[in-house]
C-alpha cells in the first residue's frame, strides 16, 4: 500500500487548487465556486482514508519534498549546517488527523451551500476562495515534517482566520473581530517562533522524527549532560518549549490568549464550525501532541501545560454560563473543550488528549453547524430568549443538535463521555501520586458540572419550552445540504467513542482499546512517535486508589458523570419550562463578573489602547519634536532653505534639472576623454 | 561590456525621454526601461561569479570590466565594474522597481511628463552604478548622482512640503556622504595602495591595516574611527535611528514613483554600502568593538520605529516609518555576522525593495481615487476598489512577514542567523527583542486596514472613486508574483547571495 503515499502531496494540493479556480472563475461558476471546494475536499477526504488505509497496514511515510533554504549553523550546535525543507510525514497521528481534517471540511462545503449560497450573499467566489486556503494551509500543517513548515502554515491557518472572520467587512464589527484574531495569535506566535528559531540554532535541525530529530538530540543533550546557550540541558529544552507553547495558547485559545476566540463569532456560524472543529484552534492542540517527546523531556512544562489547561477548562466553562447568544455559549465551551485537551496531555495523557481532539472535531462541528441550522430557522436570530419550541418543528436539528450536546456534555454513552473520562482519568492517577496535579485534576472535574449546566441551558431554552417569537413560531425551512452533515455528525458523535472504550476495556479486560493501539504503533508507525515511547520518556508515575485499577477507574467515572448530570440536572430544573426565565440574578455580583467574561477583553484593550498607543504617540511626538529639531536646528535646513528654495520656481527647476543631467553626462565623458578611455 | 551595456542603455534613454514630447515620453520611457529589465535578468541567468567582488581570493567577478581612467597623483582611479552574488540581485531589484514605477506613473503624473521620466531613468542609470562600481572613486560619482534626480523628483512633482522634504532629504544625505568620503579617503591614504579599486583596498586593510598615522590615529584606533564614521555616513542612509527623521518627509511629499524607488532601491544603497564596506573590509576585530552599539540601535531602529507607524494616521507615513523597522532588521543580520545573518540581510533588501514598492503603489492607487491618504477620512475602500484593496491586503501581510511570501523568508533567516550568532554577545536576547516588532506591524497594517478598507464606505469627495485602470494594478501583480516566487522558493538568490557572503565571514583570520 506504499504506493498510495504518491499521492500525499494532493491532499493538500487539492484544496490549493479549489482555492485559485474559485477566486478567478468563482463568479462564473454554478454555486459560486462551491463546487471546486466540494470536490477537492472530497479529494482530500478520499486521499486521507488511503493513507490511513496504508498506515494501519503497516507503513508510515516520512519524505522530504523540497529545500527550501540551506546553510550554516552559527556554531551553537555540532550540526555543520542546516536545511529548512518541506517534508511529509503521515504515521498514525497524522493520517487519523488528515482524515478529520478533510471530513470536517467537506462537510462545512457542503452546509455553506445551503447556508451561504441561499442568502444572495455577494463574494461568495471570495468565501470559497478562503476555505479552500484554509483547508489546504490547515492539510499542510497536519501533515508537516518539521516544525518550521509547520509554524508556516500554523501562520497561513491564522490569515485563513482573518479572512474569514472578517468576510462581513462592510460591517464594523467583524474587521473589528478579525484584526483582533490575528493580533491576538500572532503575539502567541512570537514567541512560538523564537522557540522555532531557538530549538533549530540549538540542536541544528527542526525536524520531528527520524535519526537527527530535535527531540532525540534534545534527549541526547540531556542524557550527555550538556550546557545549551548558558542553560543545563532542562531548563533550556523547558524554555524552548514553552516558547512553542505561545503559539498553542495563541491558536487554541488558552488562558489568558482566549479572548479573540468569542469575539470570532462575528465569521459566519459555518467558518466557526471549522475553526472551531478542525482548524485553527486544532491546530495548536494538534501541535502539542506532534512534538509530544520533546515535552515529555520536561516535567515543568508538562505541569504547565496541565494547569494552563484544567484553569482554561473551568474559567471559560464557567462564562458560558450567562451568554445569550447561542454562538457564545459554543464559543466558551470550545475555549473549555481544549482546555481539557491540554489538561490530558499535559497529565501524560497522549492518548486521551488525542482522542478528546478527535471526538471534540465531530460534535463540535456539528453543534455550530446544528446551531447555524437554527439560525436559518430563526431567520437570523442568534439570542437563545427569542427562541424556544423548536424541537418540534425542526427534529432533525433538534436530535441531532442534542446528540452533539450529550457529547460536549460528557454523558455516556455519547463520544465525549469517553474522551474526558480518559482525560480526567489520567489526571487523577497522576495526582494520587503527585498531589498537586489533584488542583488541575479538580478543575478539570468542576468543569464538567458547568459543562453540563450551559449545554442543556442551550438545549432547553433554544428547543424546548414555547416559542418566544414569531421567527420560532414560523421557522424557515432547511435543505439537504444542511441535513446532511448534521446526520453524519450526529452519527459520528454517537459512536466516535467505541474508538477507545478504555474503562470497560480495563474491566473487562476486553482488547478493544484502538486508538490507543492505533497511537501505540501496533499496525504501524514510528517507534519514536508512538505511545509507549511517549509513556517511557514521561518523568511521571501515577498512583490508584486503593491500588485498584477497577476502583479507581470507577470512582473517576461516577464522579464525572455525576457532575455532568447533576449541571444537566440543574438546567432542566430551570430552564425546561414552557416560559423560562433569566435566573443570572442569583448569582449576585458574580453575574456581572461572568457577563464582562472576568474583564479580560478589558485589560487586553486596556494593554493596546491605554499602553500601547499612548507609548506610540509619546514616541511620535519625541521623534517630531526633539528628534526632527535637532536635525532641522543644526542643519538649519528651514533657514537657508527658504531663501534658496525662492528660486527654484517651476521654470527654472526644469533648466536646473537640464543642465544636472547633461553637466553630469558632459562630466563623465570628459573624465573618459582624459582617461584615453575612448582611444 | 554587459554592465556599460545596461547603464548605457538607461544613461541615453534618459537624454531621449528627456527631449521627447510630454504626450508620449511615459510609454517611451516604459519601452525603453524594458531593456535594461531584460537584460539584467539575462545577468542573472548568465551569472558565472563565484565568491565575493572585493575578496577575490578564489572567486570570480561576473560582467568584470576595467579600465584605467584618471591618474590621480600616484593615486589610480579606474572605470571599473562587476558583479557578485550580493549584488547582481539588487540591479535586477532595481531594473525590474524601474519599469513599475514608471508605469505606476502613468496615471498620476500629468506635468512635464518628459523630464519625469528622463529622471526616473537617471536614476535607475546611477542606481545600476552604484551596485555594480568596483572603484571607490567611480561608485561615489553613481552615489552622488542618484540624490540629484531624486531631489528634483520630490521639489518638482511632490506634495505640498515637497520643497522642504527635498531640501532635507538633499542636505542631510549630503552631509552623511560627505563625513562618509572624508573618512573613507583618510583611510586609503593610510594604507599601502595606490588605488581606489576596492578589491586592493579591502586587500590592504586586512592584510595589514593603516600604515601610517592621520590625526594622531594609526593602526587599529584609525580603523576604527573610519569605521565609526562610516557606519554614521550609511546610517542617514539606511535610515538608522536617530537619523531617521529625514524619511517620513520625503516620502509623504514624494510622488508615488518616487516613493517606490526612494524605499524600495535607495534605503538599499545604505544597507548594500555598510555590508560593502563597514563589514567586508574590516577586520573582525574592528567590528567586533562596535558589536553591542549596532545591535542596540538596530533594536532600537525596529521597535521604535514599528511605534512610530502605529501613531501615524496618513496611510503613506505608517509605510515610511515601517521602512525604519524593517531595515532595523537588516541591520541585526549584518551585526550577527553569521552567513544567515548577513544573507538574510541582504534578501531583506531586495525582499523589503519588493515589499515597500508594492505598498507605496497600492496606496498611491487609492490616492489617485481618493486624493486622500488619511486614515480618518476614509473607511470601507474594498467595496468600491476591491482588487487594488486585494493587493493593499496581500501586500501588507507580506510586510507582516507571512509565510510563502518572501519577508519571511528574509526575516526568517535574520532571526536564525541572528539567534545562534557567537559573534555577538547577547545574541538571543537582541533576537528575541527586534522580533517583537513582527506583532507591533501587524498591529498598525491590520489597524490600518480595519479603518481604511473594510467597515462600511464613507469618504466625502467630488472624486469619482472606481476601479482603477489595468495598467495602474498590473504592475502590483508583478511584484506580488515575484514576493511570493521568492517566499517559495528563496534559493532562486539565497545561494549565490550565500556564495558571497561566505568569504566576509571568513576573512577574520587573515588580519
Amino acid at each position: 500500500m506504499e504506493e498510495f503515499f504518491t499521492y500525499a502531496p494532493a491532499i493538500a494540493l487539492l484544496p490549493l487548487a479549489a482555492f485559485v479556480v474559485a477566486l478567478v472563475f468563482g463568479d462564473a461558476m454554478p454555486k459560486k465556486g462551491a463546487i471546486a471546494g466540494i470536490f477537492a475536499t472530497a479529494g482530500s477526504l478520499g486521499l486521507s482514508l488511503l493513507m490511513l488505509a496504508a498506515v494501519a497496514s503497516g507503513e508510515v511515510h516520512h519524505e522530504t519534498y523540497y529545500e527550501w533554504a540551506v546553510g550554516d549553523t552559527a556554531g551553537h550546535t555540532a550540526a555543520e549546517g542546516i536545511a529548512f525543507t518541506f517534508g511529509i510525514l503521515i504515521d498514525p497521528l497524522s493520517a487519523l488527523m488528515l482524515v478529520i481534517v478533510s471530513l470536517i471540511a467537506l462537510l462545512v462545503h457542503v452546509f455553506s451551500l445551503g447556508y451561504m449560497n441561499a442568502e444572495g450573499e455577494k463574494g461568495l467566489p471570495r468565501y470559497y476562495a478562503e476555505l479552500g486556503l484554509f483547508t489546504f494551509s490547515m492539510l499542510a500543517f497536519v501533515f508537516a515534517d518539521n516544525l518550521l513548515m509547520a509554524f508556516m502554515f500554523f501562520e497561513l491557518v491564522g490569515l485563513c482566520s482573518y479572512l474569514l472572520i472578517g468576510f462581513w467587512f462592510r460591517t464594523k464589527s467583524a474587521p473589528s473581530a478579525a484584526k483582533k484574531a490575528f493580533l491576538v495569535t500572532r503575539f502567541g506566535d512570537y514567541f512560538f517562533l523564537v522557540g522555532v528559531v531557538a530549538i533549530g540554532a540549538t540542536f541544528g535541525t527542526l525536524a520531528f522524527a527520524g535519526d537527527g530529530s530535535f527531540v532525540a538530540e534534545a534527549e541526547a543533550a540531556l542524557d550527555g549532560g550538556e550546557t545549551l546557550f548558558g542553560f543545563d540541558a532542562e531548563t533550556w529544552i523547558t524554555i524552548t518549549g514553552l516558547l512553542v507553547l505561545g503559539g498553542v495558547i495563541g491558536k487554541s485559545a488558552q488562558f489568558p490568549l482566549h479572548t479573540w476566540l468569542p469575539d470570532a463569532m462575528e465569521g459566519p456560524t459555518t467558518v466557526s464550525a471549522l475553526i472551531h472543529a478542525a482548524t485553527m484552534v486544532a491546530a495548536g492542540v494538534y501541535l502539542v501532541a506532534r512534538m509530544f517527546g520533546y515535552y515529555a523531556l520536561s516535567p515543568s512544562a508538562l505541569a504547565i501545560i496541565a494547569f494552563v489547561g484544567g484553569f482554561t477548562a473551568l474559567f471559560a466553562a464557567t462564562m458560558a454560563v450567562v451568554k445569550d447568544d447561542i454562538k457564545q455559549v459554543l464559543a466558551y465551551s470550545t475555549i473549555s473543550q481544549y482546555g481539557y485537551m491540554m489538561l490530558g496531555l499535559g497529565v501524560g495523557g497522549y492518548v486521551a488528549g488525542v482522542f478528546h481532539l478527535m471526538n471534540h472535531a465531530f460534535f463540535k462541528a456539528l453543534l455550530f453547524l446544528g446551531a447555524g441550522a437554527v439560525i436559518i430557522l430563526m431567520h437570523h436570530e442568534q439570542d437563545m430568549w427569542k427562541m424556544g419550541g423548536l424541537k418540534n418543528k425542526a427534529p432533525v436539528t433538534y436530535y441531532t443538535f442534542l446528540a452533539g450536546a450529550l457529547a460536549l456534555a460528557g454523558i455516556i454513552p455519547f463520544s465525549g463521555f469517553w474522551s474526558k473520562d480518559e482525560i480526567l482519568y489520567d489526571a487523577i492517577i497522576l495526582g494520587l501520586e503527585s498531589n498537586v496535579f489533584l488542583a488541575a485534576y479538580a478543575m478539570g472535574l468542576l468543569a464538567v458540572f458547568f459543562t453540563g449546566f450551559y449545554t442543556f441551558r442551550m438545549v432547553f431554552l433554544t428547543f424546548h419550552g414555547e416559542p418566544r417569537s414569531d421567527a420560532a413560531e414560523d421557522p424557515h425551512g432547511i435543505g439537504w445540504s444542511v441535513k446532511a452533515p448534521l446526520v453524519v455528525l450526529g452519527v459520528l458523535s454517537l459512536v466516535a467513542g467505541v474508538a477507545n472504550l478504555a474503562p470497560v476495556g480495563k474491566l473487562l479486560d476486553l482488547d478493544i482499546m484502538f486508538l490507543e493501539g492505533w497511537l501505540d504503533g501496533e499496525y504501524g508507525g514510528l517507534e519514536e512517535l508512538t505511545y509507549g515511547f511517549y509513556g517511557d520518556m514521561l518523568p511521571y508515575e501515577t498512583a490508584l486508589i486503593g491500588g485498584s485499577e477497577e476502583t479507581t477507574l470507577l470512582v473517576a467515572a461516577a464522579l464525572s458523570l455525576g457532575l455532568a448530570f447533576s449541571g444537566a440536572g440543574l438546567a432542566w430544573k430551570l430552564y425546561n419550562v414552557p416560559e423560562p426565565t433569566e435566573h443570572t440574578q442569583r448569582l449576585g455580583g458574580a453575574r456581572d463578573v461572568l457577563r464582562s467574561n472576568y474583564y479580560q477583553d478589558e485589560v487586553q484593550v486596556w494593554l493596546a489602547e491605554g499602553v500601547t498607543l499612548p507609548v506610540a504617540r509619546a514616541a511620535d511626538r519625541f521623534d517630531q519634536t526633539v528628534i526632527d529639531g535637532v536635525v532641522n536646528g543644526v542643519s538649519s535646513v528651514s533657514l537657508f532653505g527658504s531663501s534658496w528654495l525662492k528660486r527654484i520656481q517651476t521654470g527654472l527647476v526644469t533648466n536646473y534639472a537640464a543642465l544636472l543631467v547633461a553637466g553630469f553626462i558632459g562630466l563623465l565623458l570628459v573624465l573618459g576623454v582624459y582617461g584615453g578611455w575612448f582611444l | 561590456m554587459m554592465l556599460e551595456l545596461l547603464i548605457g542603455v538607461a544613461l541615453v534613454g534618459a537624454l531621449v525621454t528627456f527631449v521627447a514630447p510630454n504626450r508620449i515620453a511615459g510609454k517611451l520611457a516604459f519601452a525603453i526601461s524594458l531593456v535594461p529589465a531584460a537584460l539584467s535578468i539575462y545577468l542573472l541567468t548568465a551569472f558565472d561569479g563565484s565568491g565575493n567582488a572585493l575578496l577575490a581570493d578564489g572567486g570570480t567577478i561576473a560582467f568584470e570590466s576595467s579600465v584605467e581612467w584618471i591618474q590621480f597623483g600616484e593615486y589610480t582611479i579606474s572605470w571599473f565594474v562587476g558583479l557578485d552574488g550580493i549584488s547582481l540581485p539588487l540591479v535586477v531589484l532595481t531594473t525590474i522597481l524601474t519599469t513599475l514605477a514608471i508605469v505606476s506613473s502613468w496615471t498620476p503624473i500629468d506635468d512635464r511628463e518628459s523630464q519625469f521620466y528622463g529622471l526616473v531613468l537617471f536614476i535607475e542609470a546611477n542606481l545600476i552604478g552604484v551596485f555594480a562600481a568596483l572603484d571607490f572613486f567611480l561608485w561615489f560619482i553613481f552615489w552622488e548622482a542618484v540624490l540629484i534626480p531624486m531631489y528634483l523628483l520630490i521639489g518638482i512633482w511632490g506634495g505640498p512640503r515637497r520643497k522642504y522634504a527635498a531640501i532635507k532629504f538633499f542636505v542631510y544625505t549630503n552631509v552623511a556622504s560627505l563625513v562618509m568620503f572624508g573618512a573613507f579617503i583618510a583611510l586609503v591614504f593610510s594604507l599601502d595602495v595606490t588605488t581606489f579599486a576596492l578589491p586592493e583596498v579591502t586587500a590592504a586593510m586586512l592584510n595589514g591595516g593603516p600604515q601610517t598615522e592621520i590625526f594622531g590615529l594609526g593602526g587599529t584606533s584609525l580603523a576604527s574611527a573610519v569605521f565609526l564614521a562610516m557606519f554614521l555616513g550609511f546610517a542617514v542612509k539606511v535610515p538608522i535611528v536617530p537619523f531617521h527623521t529625514w524619511l517620513p518627509d520625503a516620502h509623504v511629499e514624494a510622488p508615488t514613483p518616487a516613493s517606490v524607488l526612494l524605499a524600495g532601491v535607495l534605503l538599499k544603497m545604505g544597507t548594500y554600502a555598510l555590508l560593502r564596506f563597514n563589514f567586508t573590509m574590516f577586520p573582525d576585530e574592528v567590528i567586533s568593538t562596535f558589536a553591542i552599539p549596532i545591535a542596540v540601535i538596530a533594536v532600537i531602529s525596529v521597535i521604535y520605529g514599528a511605534l512610530l507607524a502605529l501613531a501615524q494616521t496618513d496611510l503613506k507615513r505608517v509605510v515610511a516609518y515601517s521602512s525604519v523597522s524593517s531595515m532595523g532588521y537588516v541591520i541585526l543580520g549584518l551585526i550577527a555576522f553569521t552567513q544567515f545573518g548577513v544573507g538574510g540581510a541582504t534578501f531583506q533588501m531586495v525582499s523589503h525593495g519588493l515589499i515597500s514598492g508594492l505598498m507605496f503603489m497600492a496606496v498611491g492607487v487609492i490616492y489617485n481615487a481618493t486624493h486622500t491618504r488619511m486614515l480618518t477620512d476614509m473607511s470601507g475602500m474594498a467595496d468600491k476598489m476591491p482588487i487594488a484593496v486585494g493587493v493593499l491586503i496581500a501586500g501588507s501581510f507580506a510586510y507582516m512577514g507571512l509565510p510563502l511570501m518572501s519577508g519571511f523568508a528574509a526575516e526568517y533567516f535574520i532571526f536564525f542567523g541572528a539567534f545562534g550568532s557567537e559573534f555577538l554577545e547577547y545574541a538571543p536576547i537582541f533576537t528575541a527583542l527586534a522580533m517583537f516588532g513582527i506583532v507591533i506591524v501587524a498591529g498598525y497594517l491590520l489597524f490600518a486596514l480595519q479603518r481604511a478598507v473594510f467597515g462600511p464606505y464613507e469618504l466625502e469627495t467630488d472624486y469619482d472613486v472606481g476601479r482603477a485602470p489595468l495598467h495602474d494594478i498590473a504592475p502590483m501583480f508583478v511584484l506580488l508574483a515575484i514576493i511570493i516566487a521568492l517566499g517559495v522558493a528563496p534559493e532562486l538568490i539565497f545561494d549565490m547571495i550565500t556564495d558571497a557572503v561566505d568569504p566576509i565571514l571568513e576573512h577574520g583570520g587573515e588580519s
